[in-house]
């Protein structure tokens, strides 16, 4: 609607805005706002690699300890790896090999070897094998955040699809529907999520899902999407009664034109505030799956990785990585849980 | 004062009061009223920087031994004001400083709250408006009863007992025995809100609080709970604080009314002299604006023309009359719904059997009927919205009842209908211009986007809102605003005929008024057919010219206005005629 | 009531088809090779004959699922793939420890659930109720590993209060000694989401008109809380405690692994971990034929809980 007569009309917020300027009053919300977003910075960084693609490597001495903690003295690390020399005794006349030494040491000479100069303490520490922990921290915030973000979206899309055509329809559809969701939620989330693992892990498809965290997404993705679909459900169920739906067939909108153009605008505030909880709880069950061996592939980090090699550290005396994984895990969930709760109060006040 | 329009006891109808207001009202408890309220004032906290003010200043008292009713529209604050009594408000009031409730020499505002909980169920009680969620689910109807007997009156199981049967008889529920053992959700509406009762009185209070006690019921079930109170009042010699929006019915139990507005009090006095001279504009406009069963002025009194001093219309309305064929003839109705009951037999519940009806250009058809009644059935089969199980709707030579959902697409811009509620009939996430916009789009009409726009506005002004609200949303306007938007929505398609389901009974009196006269002045400019549906027997009556009467899925009596209401032949219509409330009556 | 028990049976059947449907298909056509997987790479070709035939899997598809279902209705499952134990005997012989330690977690966590809701809707609005809200979200936000890893670390290995892991053969050997601290973290894990779910169990019903009515008649307010209150959200507890039962039958499995308790959970993951078909799908089907039993129990259960429930 684009004429001069139409601009010249006031416009009045629609719900996003309003919800914007309510959410720009409330502090905790904006400090929540905040912390999320530098974390989703990081994240883009450290999937463009920018930061923290050198995870790998074995920069500090093992089981480095952190800046402010100072360097371990105790005589069992060196920080120079010293050059091989040659063996100590001399055995030419009984070594089938003795005549090709000279010839490989001049090959050998050829080759530059880098000596890495590893650190003695590390910003926050390193792991057994002295790893850097600030960067196995950062690289797995992205690999556990991404899961969570990408298996909770997945799971979003099919719940609110199949909830939508299951509470509006009714009918045969619906009692389909019904079904494929009594089988799902008959069988206890844990075992199906371990019977997918078990299945993804040796089947036909582990080769081509081996880049990593896809089998995880998978999962969670097709284990988690009951509530939503339960959810989104029963508010078409609700609204499809509604006298602003039934007045929309009266005026002869069609199924779809209802479905989507009356009924979803009504209701997204609470898929969004459902996604935002299933993040939350993805995030952790990634962790907890990779923590035991059947989340990310063994070249991938996550926290949940982290954390099983926190176990044995910890009896050893090193805290450094438990600490940092769960820091950084802690601050990054209760501040998307804070910045939820203040979503679900600016956008529909009365629910306080 | 004008006059013609004024007069509220009608002598044709004249059905005597139930029970004579007090005149003997002496000095001495004028002096000494029972609660005294005080320059009220009371805010709601509505988030951490808002607050709104219900209460602004509200001062009134309240007799021994005698009915006050607080009467007001909805926002006036009356409820706010009467909970304020027994400190029942929710937990983000603020009450003001200077605010006082003063009962037996004690202000009530200031004492603590242990004080207060044992003057509540026992010197002072409270009937609510839905007995059905007042209720406690979980507790039979005797125990909960029996609760208030053992707080206050520190009886034990066997004494509590005797004394819940004998309140239950007093209120007038059939097999007390049996009914001390139900639950509440086992009892109808007229059942439940006899239970509150009973609990309210248990303990023989000095005032009771009845917050709008009648407004979920049925009319004829309203009648008997009216009764009831008015009864028990004059045998306990209590007081009763009666809150309604409905001027008419507390006319016929109060001895002095209290009319607030916006917050505050616009006029108090005995009930004769409200009702014969009243001084205030707001009290006259609620006083003028019912429809009245003896009279059908072209155009209802609206609380503009009482503040301006305009002269009221007495000019009678004519009905259009029947020209041609009709527009809509329909053939024996019917609608069933499948019950499973048992493992596998299923029950057939029949909402309307057998409706034979035809709808004249021009003209309006009322409906009429209490819930469960089957009206507004009728009205989403006419328009499709509900699948008849049987019979036929002709329009034009065509069925509209076996038409396919394409086919009936096209018909549809020629019916349409304005449903009740008018918070939920309008999508809160469409601007008013997307809304009316909308149908447009869907039938071709309008050239153009533009094209479309401009017919938009020209509808918005026709209904009495102003250009600027095309950008608005449904939440900024007010219920009768919303019901204009819903109107200027049917107006769109240019329909023929129009349903209006309970259209107006959300809406507040003063305001009932000015959408009833929006619709009448639409079907004179544009030939429009109405059927009205309503509950509401003096609408009905203003509105239609053939006026259909339904009890329990059938059509027990049909006829012009006139005739149902002088002559009412079937005794369901007698009965729903009997219960309708007339106010002051007769000179007393 | 008999008339709607056997009619909700009648409706369990296609769920309880459609999950031996999607167990089936998942494990033939998403999983791995049995032979593969039982025999190793490098098998001779008679052995992998000599498997397929013992397996069943010459037969057809649709005689391979006739064989499934048969074995599932019989409780005949076959032995593990890893340890040829008869999978019975697995469940029978694994199951006395998970619940050894989930009966005492799940009573513990209602009551305490309870007690805790309460107080907190007491308290509701004041500075207490945001402060617990904020600790909950914080406690929330750590990983249930962390407080197993600490936990252990805390009173089994520094403070040496409890055995770091251990489980015997005596039952009461086990819940005095191995299972206190198991339980205990479990307890404490659940404190924070569980508070915050019955709280808002308590504040839904405080909001209710018949509270006011209550009110009204001169209830106090700690009879309104424990009498009228708790016994209406006796409805939602029912839903919750009767949701998360299924979970007392899978153990924590978490916990198990940890401690080294020999339960279900643990054998699970074990399974997982090796790829054992059988366990892992007798334990899926079974549990889920659970669920649907523990479901029936609730909804008849309901009918005592809530008055206005009419089983038809």
């Amino acid at each position: 609607m684009s004429t001069d007569l139409l601009q010249a009309l006031p416009r009045s917020p629609g719900v996003w805005a309003q919800a914007w300027t309510r959410l720009k009053n409330d502090r905790v919300g904006m400090v929540s706002l905040g912390v999320t977003l530098f974390f989703i910075v990081l994240v883009l960084l450290a999937q463009m690699g920018l930061v923290a693609k050198d995870w790998q490597k074995e920069v500090g001495t093992p089981f480095a300890p952190p800046h402010i903690v100072g360097k371990i003295v105790d005589g069992s690390q060196t920080a120079v790896i010293d050059a091989i020399a040659g063996p100590s005794v001399d055995m030419s006349d009984v070594d089938p090999l003795a005549p090709r030494y000279e010839e490989w040491k001049k090959r050998a000479a050829e080759f530059k070897a880098t000596i890495t100069q590893k650190s003695d303490t590390l910003p926050l520490g390193g792991d057994q094998l002295g790893r850097d922990v600030l960067s196995k921290v950062i690289k797995g915030a992205q690999v556990s955040i991404t899961v969570g973000l990408t298996a909770a979206l997945f799971a979003t899309l099919i719940g609110t699809i199949l909830g939508a055509l299951g509470g509006y329809f009714g009918g045969r559809i619906g009692d389909f529907l019904e079904w494929v969701y009594n089988v799902f939620t008959a069988i206890p989330y844990i075992l199906l999520v371990f019977a997918l693992a078990a299945v993804l892990k040796s089947g036909p498809l582990a080769g081509t899902l081996g880049s990593g965290a896809w089998t995880v997404v998978i999962i969670l993705s097709l284990v988690g999407w009951t509530g939503i679909y339960r959810l989104v459900r029963s508010e078409y169920m609700k609204h499809r009664s509604r006298e602003y739906v039934r007045a929309a067939e009266a005026i002869g909108a069609s199924h779809a034109s209802r479905m989507f153009t009356h009924i979803l605008p009504n209701i997204s505030h609470v898929v969004l505030v459902q996604l935002s909880l299933h993040v939350v709880g993805f995030i952790k069950a990634e962790v907890i799956l990779s923590f035991l061996g059947l989340g990310v592939p063994i070249d991938m980090v996550s926290w949940g990785t982290m954390l099983s090699e926190a176990q044995t550290e910890l009896v050893q005396g090193k805290w450094w990585q438990l600490v940092a994984a769960t820091v950084f895990m802690a601050t990054f969930v209760t501040a998307f849980a804070l910045l939820t709760d203040a979503l679900r109060d600016a956008l529909d006040p009365k629910l306080r | 004062m004008p006059s013609g329009c004024m007069q509220l006891n009608s002598q044709r109808h004249g059905l005597p009061r139930r029970f004579a207001p007090r005149n003997d009202l002496n000095q001495e408890q004028a002096m000494n009223p029972l609660i005294s309220v005080q320059d009220l004032h009371v805010s709601f906290r509505m988030s951490k920087t808002d607050t709104v003010e219900a209460v602004r200043g509200v001062s009134f008292d309240i007799p021994a031994n005698s009915t006050v009713a607080l009467v007001g529209e909805s926002g006036s604050g009356k409820s706010v004001s009467a909970m304020s009594i027994v400190r029942l408000l929710p937990e983000n009031a603020i009450l003001g400083q200077h605010s006082k409730v003063l009962y037996n020499g004690r202000d009530l505002l200031a004492a603590p709250l242990e004080d207060m909980r044992r003057l509540r169920g026992k010197d002072i009680s409270v009937v609510f408006q839905e007995p059905m969620s007042s209720l406690n689910p979980v507790f039979t109807v005797g125990e909960q009863i029996a609760e208030v007997l053992r707080i206050h009156l520190k009886l034990n199981s066997k004494q509590a007992l005797d004394r819940t049967l004998d309140l239950m008889t007093e209120v007038g529920i059939p097999n007390p025995k049996e009914r001390l053992k139900s639950y509440p959700h086992e009892l109808s509406g007229g059942q439940q809100q006899r239970v509150m009762i009973a609990m309210a009185i248990a303990c023989e209070p000095k005032l009771l609080i009845a917050d709008e006690p009648t407004t979920a019921l049925d009319v004829t079930v309203q009648r008997q709970i009216m009764d009831l109170l008015a009864g028990l009042q004059q045998r306990q010699k209590m007081s009763i604080l009666f809150i309604s929006h409905d001027l008419g019915l507390v006319g016929e139990i109060s001895d002095e009314v209290v009319v607030m507005r916006n917050g505050e009090v616009r006029e108090a006095g005995s009930v004769q002299r409200i009702f014969s001279a009243p001084t205030d504009a707001y009290t006259q406009a609620l006083l003028a604006c019912r429809p009245r069963l003896d009279s059908r002025p072209r155009r209802l009194a609206v609380i503009d023309d009482i503040v301006n001093k305009r002269p009221l219309c007495t000019e009678q309305r004519v009905a259009a009359p029947i020209t041609g064929a009709a527009l809509i003839e329909v053939k024996d109705l019917g609608k069933d719904y499948l019950l499973k009951s048992g493992l596998f037999k299923r029950s057939v519940f029949s909402a309307v059997k057998h409706a034979d009806f035809s709808l004249y250009k021009g003209r309006t058809l009322g409906v009429v009927g209490e819930s469960g009644s089957g009206k507004t059935t009728i009205g989403m089969m006419l328009t499709r919205l509900t699948e008849a199980s049987a019979g036929s709707i002709m329009f034009e030579g065509v069925d509209l009842a076996q038409l396919s959902a394409a086919q009936m697409r096209i018909y549809r811009s020629r019916i349409q209908i304005i449903f009740q509620n008018p918070y939920a009939s309008l999508n809160p996430r469409f601007t008013v211009g997307q809304i009316l916009i909308e149908p447009m789009r869907i039938h071709g009409i309008g050239k153009s986007e533009d094209d479309r726009a401009r017919l938009a506005l020209e509808l918005i002004e026709k209904v009495g809102l102003t250009r600027d609200d095309f950008g608005k949303y449904p939440h900024e306007f007010s219920g009768g605003q919303r019901q204009r938007i819903a109107i200027a929505r049917c107006l769109t398609m240019k329909p023929e005929i129009i349903v209006c389901d309970e259209s107006v009974s959300a809406l507040d009196v003063s305001v009932q008024a000015t959408v009833l006269n929006l619709l009448l002045d639409l079907q004179d400019e544009f030939g429009l057919t109405y059927v009205f549906i309503s509950h509401d027997l003096a609408v009905v009556k203003y509105m239609a010219d053939e006026i259909l009467v339904m009890s329990q899925g059938e059509v027990v009596e049909r006829g012009s206005a006139e005739e149902i209401y002088a002559r009412p032949q079937h005794p369901y219509t007698q009965q729903l005629l009997g219960a309708i409330p007339r106010g002051l009556a007769a000179a007393v | 009531m008999f008339s709607y028990i056997l009619r909700r049976i009648w409706q369990m059947i296609p769920t309880l088809l459609g999950v031996i449907l999607l167990i089936f298909f998942l494990f033939k056509f998403f999983g791995g090779d049995p032979v593969e997987i039982m025999a190793g790479l490098k098998a001779s070709p008679e052995r992998i004959a000599s498997l397929r035939a013992q397996l069943g899997l010459d037969k057809s598809v649709r005689q391979q699922l006739w064989v499934f279902v048969q074995q599932i209705f019989s409780f005949n499952w076959g032995k593990s793939w890893t340890t040829n134990e008869a999978i019975s005997d697995i469940f029978s012989s694994r199951l006395p420890a998970t619940l050894t330690i989930m009966i005492p977690i799940m009573l513990l966590e209602v009551i305490l659930a309870i007690i805790a809701g309460l107080a907190v809707a007491y308290v509701r609005g004041s500075l207490t109720d945001r402060a617990i809200m904020i600790i909950t979200t914080v406690a929330l936000s750590v990983s249930f590993l962390v407080y197993i890893i600490v936990g252990q670390f805390l009173f089994g290995f520094v403070l040496g209060w409890f055995p770091v892991q251990g489980w015997s053969n005596s039952v009461w050997k086990n819940l005095i000694t191995y299972a206190p601290l198991p339980v205990f973290l479990a307890v404490l894990v659940s404190l924070a989401p569980q508070t915050r779910l019955y709280r808002s169990f308590f504040l839904d019903e405080i909001g209710q008109d018949y509270v006011r009515t209550a009110r009204a008649k001169g209830v106090s307010e700690n009879t309104i809380l424990l009498k009228h209150v708790l016994r209406n959200a006796m409805i939602p507890i029912l839903t919750n405690v009767a949701t998360g039962l299924p979970g007392v039958f899978i153990g924590s499995f978490l916990i198990e692994v940890f401690f080294s308790i020999p339960g279900l959970g643990r054998e699970i993951v074990t399974a997982v971990n090796r790829s054992d078909y059988p366990v892992i799908q007798a334990a899926t089907v079974y549990l889920a034929a659970l669920t649907m039993v523990i479901n029936l129990i609730t909804d008849v259960l309901y009918k005592f809980v809530d008055p206005r429930v009419t089983l038809k």
